[in-house]
């Protein structure tokens, strides 16, 4: 019943954990052992942000942009859900998202019944449906946790997809399917032509899906999800099957994906293989990893920071999933907390009001450290520019310069930059330390 | 005669040919306080395990309130009325004190695998978890992450998950393990008003501890018991004597 | 009776390969508990530095040079990388090595491109060896399961016969109490690594110029490995070879017998319906088995996880 660590020969259960340096007379800082009730500030601000946003910014190809934001977000949360509170690494998500997305588009295509539905209900079938399979699925794929869980869903996820080029009929083979959302029933006279009433949709569903999500982390079931992911034993001797409890997590999450994949049908009218594949999959995963697994808005800021990366910086280069996956390795290895993690981890220092001292030494260090980054990019770029460019064409362009790849001195100016920015920044590391330490440690000094 | 609290008839495990526990029939009663020491290697461990269904018994049964656990999980057995602690610490470390205790009163408050309660306010809930935190003394700490808390503090919040779901069948693995005197007393202290009037099993090594709590101790060596009386027989039987005393009683002269 | 003879020579070499796959996977597995997800991309490196080298210094060369160099970056990235996350647990672990897989597959975008490389059988194998019934049979098929059959020799040699063997066999379970016993045992993790990840570059090289040198080979490869496994039961060798030769047989064998679904239903006595088009099932009913082949293995997974969780001869049991 109990796996033992190889490394240690002990208990799972029983692996030390990372100790914290906090002072025992200031409470916890960790989300998991802070405050818990349900402050609603932050709910107001992010819903009064929400419905600003299209009035700054009003042109088309932004709202397109915030509408995947959005529709990542959800399917983040979602995935949270498994791997953040739960403990569950899901390698196949993206199927509950898919097939949630493409019963909404039999539905749209199905006209009578769509005539009759007023649009912004249609996400919920998407959920319904995602829950589904998500019941069917778990109910033999819940019966581990950890490595062998991971596995599963990789198989079940491959099946489903490699499946959909042969059901024809539900997946549409190598076409999709696709559909028109205008012929639902108007909603108080919106008939959802105008992508600025899409947006609209889609962030009332975000706010209330992020909602809703947040209130389950609140519940018992929640919960003891967070227990049976940290112990698992332990959970049991407290009366809880760990099985049953992840598999309400994972139906839960299933649902909430379903969720997003019916926004993603209203707003691309379009749901293609592409959607349930594996490649889907490892990006949920990049994303919410990179966001930050352990506070409940890290999948949020890893939603943004990816969707701008993926459709801002794939414009400037063609080596943009070469550095979101340097980006994701490096998380991983050196800060697992991801963005949010960063971001929490000056809690203390605010709490103890002496931030102020870091704004200096950051400066100091990661400005050089940003430069060298830079240069280092440069030299990548110039390499595959050199390496793949077409014969002849020379040229490239960087950082608003264009310049011919093939002579020297380019690359002489972007290695010296490189070169130096991490010099400094190396230099300078020792006094962010202490100054890192200074901001920490409670008492004004004597 | 009452039905016992626990009753063990023919216990057996072996792991392939390793036959660790030898047939151990042993009875303890309701509100009994029972202690069980042996020497290292004597199966202690293995026989907590295999009653609270960690491992699957080669033969015989175990049976709680007269009822067989064969074949039960140990969510199922816990749900029975017993409840472990375990001989390295096993709390949520990354929870804090008071939601470690939180959790450990979610199931015998009958809120099962609710999603419609929000845990904060659910003020029997609070209150609950509150009355154990001011009986294990941790009240201070509540809402310090757990794996903050000293050695000694983990322990008793251990003791205090263990007891919160009203368990009566109490089973303690080596409570006072690595502890000194004074945290031993402290914990003695502890364990002795929490188990009032349930069903206490404990194993330890701490002579102190065991002679100052049990009512009766059972000593085990090589998988059997050797012997199951109140303490001062216990501590005059020349066989426990021989097996595990006599050693530690030489060594003292 | 001869197709039935080529088939099993075909999925024979597909079976060994996978299990070359499998087996360094396994042996990664059961010894530091971790799932390399960027199995199969040390195993697209052997190809691309196979291709590379052979290039300049022949195929030859490539067999005996790439596997070493994948296997140093094995060791590289056990102490490097996987050593630094292992402390958060084994979750992260896997993570990990998905990113790696991930870096890995942009990496080589980066320098080689999209494209497939023309890595080909070396002409000194390139004929035919013999024919069964008018299908030929290559050379270098017969070649590649030679390879295979001797690296597997060679493997069950040092763990079983040599004293390296034993310690290794030993900290598959008690890494420990080999380390007490005053054997390094970081190293041995290292080197343990380091041969598994060079296993699967032999498996590049040698399969490169058969199945294709592309960028998407790590992952169509990879997750039949991870299914492979599953099904052998995570942490066996023998499950691992059961498991790869079945699955090799059962593709290569339902690609080649074109078995209709409509002609097995037909037989259980359900007729076919006599509106195709617009049969919600009409998917099901044109079946083939070719078309099904590649997914038959997670099919067997699935059923398997159903059916007998532990895989076929699974240790590792909850």
């Amino acid at each position: 019943m109990s796996d033992t660590d190889p490394r240690t020969d002990l208990p799972e259960g029983a692996r030390p954990k990372e100790q914290l340096k906090t002072d025992p007379t200031k409470p916890a800082q960790r989300m998991g052992a802070g405050t818990m009730t349900i402050t609603l500030l932050p709910w107001i601000i992010a819903s009064i942000a929400m419905m600003v946003l299209p009035m700054i910014f009003t042109n088309n190809s932004a709202l397109t942009i915030m509408n995947q934001m959005s529709i990542t977000i959800i399917f983040a949360l979602a995935y949270n859900m498994l791997l953040g509170q739960g403990g569950m690494l899901s390698f196949g998500h993206a199927v509950y998202a898919g097939v949630g997305g493409f019963f909404c588009m039999h539905l749209m295509n199905m006209s009578d019944f769509f005539a009759m539905l007023p649009l912004p209900v249609l996400p919920l079938f998407g959920g319904l449906f995602g829950m589904g399979l998500a019941l069917i699925v778990g109910a033999f794929s819940t019966r581990s946790a950890g490595t062998v869980f991971a596995m599963i869903s990789l198989g079940v996820g491959e099946l489903i997809a490699a499946s959909s080029v042969i059901v024809v009929a539900f997946f549409g083979g190598e076409e999709g399917i696709s559909g028109d959302r205008t012929y639902a029933q108007p909603f108080f006279g919106v008939e959802f032509l105008q992508q600025q009433e899409v947006y609209y949709l889609t962030a009332a569903w975000v706010i209330i899906s992020a909602a809703l999500m947040y209130a389950w982390s609140r519940t018992p079931v929640g919960r003891m999800a967070n227990a049976v992911r940290d112990n698992p034993e332990r959970a049991e001797f407290l009366g809880y099957s760990a099985r049953w409890v992840r598999y309400y997590s994972f139906v839960a999450s299933g649902f909430f994906a379903g969720v997003s994949g019916g926004l993603f049908a209203i707003n691309y009218e379009i749901l293609t293989e592409e959607n349930l594949n594996a490649a889907s999959s490892g990006i949920i995963l990049l994303v919410t990893f990179l966001g930050g697994v352990g506070f409940f808005f890290g999948p949020i800021i890893g939603a943004v920071v990816f969707t701008l990366v993926q459709t801002v910086l794939s414009l400037e280069t063609e080596l943009w999933a070469f550095y979101a996956g340097s980006l994701f390795v490096a998380t991983v290895m050196f800060f697992p907390g991801g963005l949010a993690g960063l971001i929490m981890m000056h809690v203390p220092a605010f709490k103890l009001g002496k931030a102020k001292l870091l704004v200096m030494p950051y400066l100091k260090t990661l400005l050089p450290a940003a430069l060298g980054i830079l240069g280092l990019c440069a030299l990548v770029e110039m390499t595959f520019h050199y390496r793949h460019g077409a014969t002849g064409d020379n040229e490239m362009t960087l950082f608003w310069t264009t310049f011919d790849s093939h002579t020297l001195l380019p690359w002489i100016i972007a290695g010296a930059v490189a070169l130096i920015g991490i010099a400094i920044a190396r230099k300078t590391a020792p006094d962010l330390k202490d100054a890192w330490n200074e901001a920490n440690t409670a008492g004004g000094g004597s | 005669m009452s039905t016992p609290a626990l009753e063990l008839t023919g216990l057996k495990k072996s792991f392939g040919k390793a036959e660790i526990i030898r047939g151990i029939d042993l009875s303890i009663g309701k509100a009994e306080r029972h202690a069980i020491i042996g020497p290292n290697g004597a199966g202690k461990s293995t026989l907590f395990n295999l009653i609270t269904a960690r491992f699957a018994a080669t033969e015989g049964t175990v049976k709680l309130h007269g009822e067989n656990l064969a074949g039960l999980e140990p969510f199922q057995i816990n749900r029975k009325g017993l409840s472990r602690s375990f001989q390295i610490t096993n709390i949520f470390p990354r929870m804090s004190v008071f939601e470690n205790v939180r959790c450990a009163l979610l199931w015998s408050q009958g809120y099962k695998y609710s999603f419609w309660n929000i845990v904060n306010r659910q003020r029997t809930l609070t209150e609950g978890a509150d009355a154990i935190l001011e009986q294990i003394n941790l009240s201070e700490r509540r809402n310090l992450p757990a794996g903050t808390l000293s050695y000694a503090e983990q322990r008793a919040l251990e003791i205090g998950i263990t007891i919160a779901g009203g368990a009566n069948v109490i089973m303690l693995d080596e409570p006072t393990a690595g502890m000194s005197n004074t945290e031993t007393d402290y914990i003695m202290d502890l364990i002795m008003r929490v188990t009032e009037g349930k069903t206490l099993i404990m194993v330890e090594h701490d002579m102190g501890v065991v002679f100052g709590l049990a009512d009766r101790i059972s000593v085990l060596v090589y998988g059997e018991i050797i012997a199951t009386n109140t303490p001062e027989l216990v501590r005059a039987d020349p066989k426990v004597q021989e097996a595990y005393l006599g050693a530690a009683l030489e060594a003292e002269h | 009776m001869d197709l039935i003879l080529v088939n099993l020579i075909d999925g024979l070499v597909t079976g060994l390969l996978l299990f070359m796959l499998s087996a360094g996977l396994t042996l990664i597995f059961s010894m530091m508990g971790v799932l390399n997800f960027a199995h199969a991309s040390f195993y697209m490196l052997g190809a691309y530095f196979g291709y590379q080298i052979s290039i300049a210094l022949g195929f030859w060369m490539g067999l005996l040079v790439a596997p070493l160099i994948v296997g140093v970056m094995g060791a590289a990235v056990e102490r490097y990388g996987l050593r630094r996350v292992h402390q958060y647990g084994h979750v992260p672990e896997l993570i990990f090595t998905f990113g790696l897989a991930l870096l890995i597959e942009e990496l080589v975008q980066f320098i080689w491109g999209k494209n497939q490389m023309p890595y080909d059988v070396p002409d000194i194998l390139n004929f035919t060896a013999f024919a069964i019934s008018g299908n030929s049979i290559p050379a270098y098929k017969i070649f590649m399961i030679f390879i295979s059959v001797g690296i597997f020799i060679g493997l069950l040699y040092i763990l079983t016969k040599t004293r390296v063997g034993m310690i290794i066999q030993a900290a598959l379970s008690y890494p420990r109490t080999v380390e007490a016993l005053g054997h390094n045992v970081p190293l041995i993790f290292m080197g343990v690594f380091g041969v598994g990840t060079a296993l699967a570059g032999v498996a590049g090289v040698i399969a490169g110029p058969v199945l294709g040198t592309f960028p998407g080979m790590a992952f169509v490869l990879g997750s039949i490995v991870f299914v492979t496994i599953v099904i052998g039961g995570l942490g066996s060798l023998w499950g691992a070879l059961v498991a790869s030769l079945l699955i090799g047989w059962i593709t290569t064998f339902a690609k080649s017998y074109n078995i209709e679904m409509e002609n097995i239903l037909n037989a259980i006595g359900i007729a076919t319906p006599e509106n195709m088009d617009e049969n919600l099932f009409r998917d099901f009913w044109s079946l083939t088995s070719p078309q099904i082949a590649d997914i038959l293995p997670y099919i067997l997974m699935v059923l398997i996880l159903i059916f007998r969780p532990a895989g076929l001869f699974g240790k590792r049991t909850q």
